[in-house]
């Protein structure tokens, strides 16, 4: 067959991840980021290699020490977990890192639970759903995590869900957003019929969509809709609204890039 | 008891070209694909509001239909293909799917008899094998809908049936989003194609019993998963060297459905057809350049090297200046045909072909296993293990592994120090699991019986 010859090949293409990688390795790069407190960085340290027995163990040794289960979980194991989103946001560790971070972090978060009576107070809740008739979760599962990891309470209500279960959750819950993922352009579909109900209920809060065919002009044509093109942009959006940022018009303007 | 593909059907790569398979497929109004020419393959989806009733999404699909038709007629396109991917209604109520199929097919034929454009129409049904919470993949109602849909659609004009199917999936999605080879083996190479066994056998028989054509799987629910994952040269979210791993996995895969009857093209989106082309001598639809309407890849000229359809993968059905989404992507596809066939005709096809491949060889990791010379080795391996679904996806992987470091060997493909690292921990997962099929399946049933809350081992069998 044909071939390019070695010199050639920079001519066709550009490996631009290649020719901009970082020179830091992301062990190296987490290591800076990690807390000095000697009983909070084998925490955080777990949590970033998403060692869930290390949490645990970390975990045991700092209320040992005297701290209360109840502060390690904003004080430690939010702080990893902040190492990890951090080291993501910045293209430095790849997704897989967050997820079994995040899975770490949630056993260490029971594990808390277990060793108190208070009850953690989360930044904020969210109800996560995929659209009715769709059963494509891959997506709402990283954006449940993502949340999790990111300090909200989720409220998880799967697959295939029937738009009143959304709306009746909503209610019950009264989160700060709830999210929308669908695959297929006939099941995105019902995020208006959702826009709708809610607004029927004069419930106004943002309701953040994405997913396969899901775009940013089918977004915007329903009232509560903002456009996130990326996972990851979920807890941003949260943080978003928590920082006081209610209006969705001013959020679409901040996450709406197209 | 299928029989397993244990040898080649090409004896080198380079038999390996776009239009010619070894086994040419006769569908529909005097197509046959394979047989020395390519046609294009429109795929299309209804806007959002058209699946609120039957009648609606008849409706859309015979303007579909029409608008590539007329436009295929006006640009001289000799022949197409018209891919209907079922939205879940069509599925879960197979008359919608008969209905809209019927449609479609009618207004096929008008333009045969008028023009005398050779066309065929694929449905793909939806695998709607599944319930909120768990897959649901054999047995009882659903699996008894699933294979109604098939015979409804093949009783009401559609000529090439196909199918996306899912199993695997729910240990799959778990695994890749945590970096563990032995479950993203599992999951595909092994849950997968148990389930691709009996799906692929049952199609085979209505598509017998009805005249019409089995024409195959794509692993889209699992290593197209990862490939978008993975996305582009910057995104963070998948090392490219784990996708194209998942993809090698993939070929041993969606190979079952040819060693269970079915006969080609293989669906659009299935990048692992040149793999299965080599092997199995089938013809392919594959999807690329003309696919961004749908998704981003990094191998838009290289996947046509071997195509027999070539496709657009899916557009929502909406205006654009140039008329309807299907007319314009309808004719694009059919252009890209035609210089294909000019190549064909003048002796030229293998320069085309080389061309194509080394405009995207180097690019990525997953192109470059996918370019034909390497996916040839990689069916190689397939084939030498080819009586056993995991010890042939394994030795598919592992061949995966050697073709990147010999790539990088060259100096020609370049990977960062993370894909590297990605490369080596998986291939060090891979030489350290089993030979023992027995043993692989039994420690993965458990491990995977803990971890995975939705994995039911009965959907498979076991």
């Amino acid at each position: 067959m044909l071939d390019l010859k070695l010199e050639d090949v920079d001519g066709i293409l550009v490996r631009y991840n290649v020719a901009l990688e970082k020179e830091m390795t992301p062990d190296e790069a987490a290591e800076e980021l990690y807390p000095k407190d000697k009983l909070v960085y084998p925490i955080a340290k777990a949590i970033y290699e998403g060692e869930e027995d290390d949490v645990i163990e970390g975990l045991e040794a700092a209320i040992k020490a005297g701290k209360k289960p109840i502060d390690l979980i904003d004080d430690a194991l939010m702080i990893g977990m902040g190492v990890v989103t951090r080291l993501y946001d910045d293209g430095i560790i790849f997704l897989p890192n967050v997820m079994m971070s995040a899975d770490a972090m949630l056993a260490g978060i029971e594990f808390c639970k277990s060793q108190t009576t208070e009850v953690p107070e989360a930044k904020g809740k969210v109800v996560c759903h995929v659209a009715e008739g769709d059963v494509h979760d891959i997506g709402k599962n990283i954006v449940v995590a993502l949340l999790r990891a990111n300090g909200y309470d989720v409220v998880d209500l799967g697959r295939d869900v029937p738009v009143d279960e959304v709306i009746n959750a909503v209610v019950e819950n009264k989160p700060i957003m709830v999210t929308g993922t669908a695959l297929m352009t006939t099941t995105m579909y019902a995020f208006k019929e959702v826009n709708d109900k809610l607004l029927e209920k004069g419930i106004k809060i943002p309701f953040a969509c994405g997913g396969g065919a899901v775009n940013q002009d089918f977004v915007s044509q329903y009232e509560l809709g903002v456009y996130g093109e990326e996972a990851a942009d979920a807890p941003k959006i949260a943080d978003a609204i928590v920082s006081g940022i209610k209006d969705i018009a001013a959020l679409r303007e901040e996450f709406h890039k197209h | 008891m299928v029989k397993k593909y244990t040898s080649m059907a090409y004896a080198n790569a380079d038999e390996l070209i776009f239009g010619k398979s070894k086994f040419p497929v006769k569908a529909g109004l005097g197509l046959e694909i394979g047989a020395g020419y390519t046609s294009p393959e429109v795929n299309y989806a209804p806007r959002p509001e058209a699946g609120k009733s039957k009648e609606k999404l008849v409706k859309e699909y015979e303007r579909i239909t029409t608008d590539i038709m007329a436009r295929m007629v006006q640009i001289g396109a000799p022949s197409v293909v018209l891919e209907t991917e079922h939205v879940q209604q069509m599925s879960n109520h197979p008359s919608w799917g008969a209905a809209v199929a019927h449609a479609q097919k009618t207004i096929m034929e008008e333009y045969h008899d008028e023009y005398g454009i050779k066309c065929a129409l694929r449905h793909t049904i939806g695998d709607i094998r599944e319930d909120r919470d768990f897959l649901d993949l054999r047995g009882g109602d659903k699996y008894n809908t699933f294979l109604e849909a098939f015979e409804q659609c093949a009783k009401s004009g559609a000529d090439l049936l196909s199918v996306e199917s899912m199993g695997g999936k729910e240990v799959f999605d778990y695994s890749i989003l945590r970096n563990d080879t032995a479950g993203i083996l599992f999951g595909i190479g092994v849950l997968g194609s148990m389930d691709m066994e009996m799906v692929w056998s049952d199609i085979a028989a209505i598509a017998k019993r009805t005249g019409t054509v089995a024409a195959g799987d794509t692993d889209c629910a699992q290593a197209n998963t990862a490939m978008f994952i993975a996305g582009g040269l910057l995104d963070k979210n998948l090392a490219h060297t784990t996708a194209i791993v998942a993809r090698a996995i993939s070929a041993a895969r969606s190979l079952c459905a040819y060693e269970a009857g079915a006969q080609g093209p293989g669906k659009d989106c299935g990048y692992e057809n040149s793999i299965i082309k080599a092997i199995a001598g089938v013809p392919i639809t594959q999807e690329g350049k003309t696919s961004t309407c749908a998704h981003s890849d990094l191998m838009g000229n290289l996947v046509m090297q071997c195509c027999d359809l070539w496709s657009n993968e899916s557009v929502e059905y909406h205006g654009e200046f140039g008329g309807t989404t299907v007319q314009c992507w309808s004719e694009t596809l059919a252009y890209d045909c035609s210089m294909m066939n000019v190549a064909l005709k003048t002796g030229k096809a293998k320069d085309l072909r080389d061309i194509l491949v080394l405009s995207d060889k180097y690019r990525d990791p997953q192109g470059y296993v996918l370019a034909y010379d390497n996916a040839y080795k990689v069916g190689q391996a397939i084939a030498k293990n080819g009586n056993d679904n995991y010890l042939r996806a394994k030795a598919a992987a592992i061949e995966c592994c050697n073709i990147i470091e010999s790539g990088v060997n060259s100096g020609k493909l370049r990977l960062t120090r993370f894909e590297t690292n990605a490369l080596a921990k998986v291939k060090a997962d891979l030489v350290a699991l089993t030979d023992d099929a027995d043993k692989f399946m039994s420690d993965n049933l458990t491990k995977f019986k803990q971890e995975v809350a939705v994995f039911r081992p009965e959907n498979y069998g076991l």
